[in-house]
C-alpha cells in the first residue's frame, strides 16, 4: 500500500474500514459458527474414540484406521473432553451477553 | 448339492464339541472330490482342523489334497498386522512424536473386547473376495454358536453405526466450511477429506459381507448337533437368530448317533435318542438333515474323513 498521496490515503482508509467492519460484524459471528463446528468435531471424535475414555465402542477396532489422519487432534481433544464440567455454561459462553 | 445351484460359501456352526470341524472338513473333502476347488477355513480360536486332517495347517493357505486347501485364521496375528499397517501409515502423515503418543491408544484398542472378532471378520471378507478366482467354494468351520452369531451379525450393526458416523462427519464438515469462509488456512485444510473416504470404504466392505451372507444363492449355513436336549435347543435358537438377520440355513447334521450294535450299556441312551431324533425331524423338517453314526473310534485323518464325507453325500 502506498502511504503517500490522496490515492494512498483512500486506499488506506478503505483497508481499515474493511478490517473494522470485519471485526465488528463478521468475525464475532463467525466465531460462533467456528465454535459450533469444533464442538461438532469433538462429538464426532467422541463417537469414533469413546473407548479411549473408557466407554465401550462397538466399532473402535475399525476406526483405528482413521487415527493417522486424526492423530494430531486426539491429544487436545482428550484434554478438552475430560475437562468438561458444565455443559450449560459452555454453551452459554458462545453467546455474547455483555 | 442335492438342490439347485452350487453354493459358494458354506458355514458350519453349532454347540462346542458336537463335531463341527469334522463335518466341515468332511464336507470340504466331498466337494473337492466332486471337482470343486475348495478352501476350508477354520475361524475357531481353538483350531482343530489340522488335527482332523492330520496335516499341519497354519495362518497361510496350504494344499491338503487334490482340489482342497486349508487355512486356520489366527485372529491375534491378523489384529497385529492391522495395527502394524496403521502405524506405518501414520509415520507417513504425522511426526514420530505423535506416533509414540498414539501407540498407547493402539495398544488399548488391541486389547479391547471385540478386536479379535473384528480381525476375523476382516479376514472373512478378504477370503470371500478370493472366491471365483482361486476357489469355487469356501467352507467355514466356525467357532461355537454364540461367538459365530456375533461375528455374522457384525456387518448389520456396524453398517448402521457407520451411516451415523458419516452423517455426523458431514454435518461437522459443513459447519467447518461455513466457518472457514474468511479463513484461507482452514479452507485449504478442508479440501482433502480422507476420513469420509475411509468411512465409505469400510461401509462398502460391510455391505459386501452382508450381501454375500444374506444371499441364499451363494451362502448356506449348516448346524451340527447331537441327538441330545441341549444342542437341539441351542440350534433352534441359533436358527431363529440367523433368520432374524436373514442368513440362509441349509440343513442340520446330527452327529454321533449311537448305532444299534452298541450293546446293552447304551440301550437306555439309544431309546432316548430315538425321541430326540424324532424331535429333530419335527423341529428342523424344513431343512436337509444328515445323520452320522458314532464310529468305532474318533474321526481323524484323511481315511476316516473320507468315510464321513461319504455319509454327507446328500447334504
Amino acid at each position: 500500500m502506498d502511504p503517500k498521496g490522496e490515492k494512498g490515503f483512500w486506499k488506506n482508509a478503505w483497508h481499515w474500514f474493511k478490517a473494522f467492519s470485519f471485526g465488528i460484524f463478521i468475525d464475532k459471528r463467525m466465531a460462533v459458527v467456528r465454535k459450533e463446528a469444533f464442538d461438532e468435531y469433538d462429538n464426532l471424535l467422541l463417537l469414533l474414540y469413546s473407548d479411549f475414555l473408557g466407554i465401550p465402542n462397538p466399532i473402535s477396532y475399525y476406526m483405528l484406521e482413521l487415527l493417522p489422519y486424526l492423530a494430531e487432534e486426539i491429544e487436545p481433544w482428550e484434554r478438552r473432553i475430560q475437562n468438561r464440567k458444565f455443559i450449560v455454561a459452555e454453551k452459554a459462553a458462545q453467546y455474547d451477553f455483555d | 448339492m442335492s438342490e439347485n445351484q452350487q453354493k459358494q460359501f458354506v458355514f458350519f456352526g453349532g454347540k462346542g464339541g458336537t463335531g463341527k470341524t469334522t463335518c466341515a472338513g468332511a464336507f470340504a473333502l466331498k466337494k473337492a472330490k466332486e471337482g470343486y476347488k475348495t478352501l476350508v477355513v477354520s475361524t475357531d480360536p481353538a483350531h482343530s482342523l489340522a488335527d482332523a486332517y492330520g496335516i499341519r495347517i497354519g495362518s497361510e493357505i496350504v494344499s491338503l489334497t487334490y482340489n482342497l486347501w486349508g487355512l486356520e485364521v489366527d485372529a491375534e496375528l491378523e489384529a497385529r498386522k492391522y495395527m502394524k499397517g496403521i502405524q506405518d501409515q501414520m509415520l507417513n502423515i504425522v511426526s514420530a512424536a505423535i506416533v509414540e503418543e498414539i501407540k498407547k491408544q493402539l495398544e488399548i484398542a488391541y486389547m479391547s473386547p471385540g478386536a479379535e472378532e473384528a480381525a476375523i471378520f476382516d479376514k472373512f471378507i478378504e477370503i470371500m473376495e478370493m472366491v471365483g478366482k482361486a476357489y469355487d467354494l469356501i467352507v467355514f468351520d466356525t467357532a461355537p454358536t454364540g461367538h459365530t452369531l456375533r461375528l455374522l451379525t457384525l456387518p448389520e450393526i456396524l453398517g448402521a453405526w457407520i451411516d451415523h458416523l458419516i452423517d455426523r462427519h458431514e454435518k461437522a464438515r459443513k459447519l467447518m466450511k461455513m466457518s472457514a469462509r474468511y479463513d484461507e488456512i482452514l479452507k485449504k485444510k478442508l479440501e482433502d477429506d480422507p476420513i469420509i473416504r475411509i468411512l465409505h470404504k469400510r461401509k462398502e466392505k460391510f455391505s459386501f459381507g452382508r450381501d454375500i451372507m444374506t444371499n441364499g444363492d451363494l451362502t448356506e449355513f449348516f448346524f451340527v448337533l447331537n441327538a441330545e436336549k441341549m444342542p437341539i435347543m441351542e440350534t433352534e435358537r441359533a436358527i431363529a437368530m440367523l433368520k432374524k438377520f436373514s442368513i440362509p440355513v441349509g440343513g442340520v447334521v446330527v452327529n454321533k448317533i449311537i448305532p444299534e450294535e452298541a450293546g446293552p450299556f447304551f440301550e437306555k441312551r439309544r431309546s432316548a435318542q430315538e425321541d430326540y431324533l424324532e424331535d429333530i425331524k419335527h423341529r428342523f423338517g424344513e431343512y436337509r438333515i444328515a445323520e452320522i453314526p458314532m464310529l468305532e473310534s474318533d474321526i481323524q485323518g484323511m481315511v476316516q474323513m473320507e468315510q464321513v464325507a461319504h455319509i454327507l453325500r446328500n447334504l
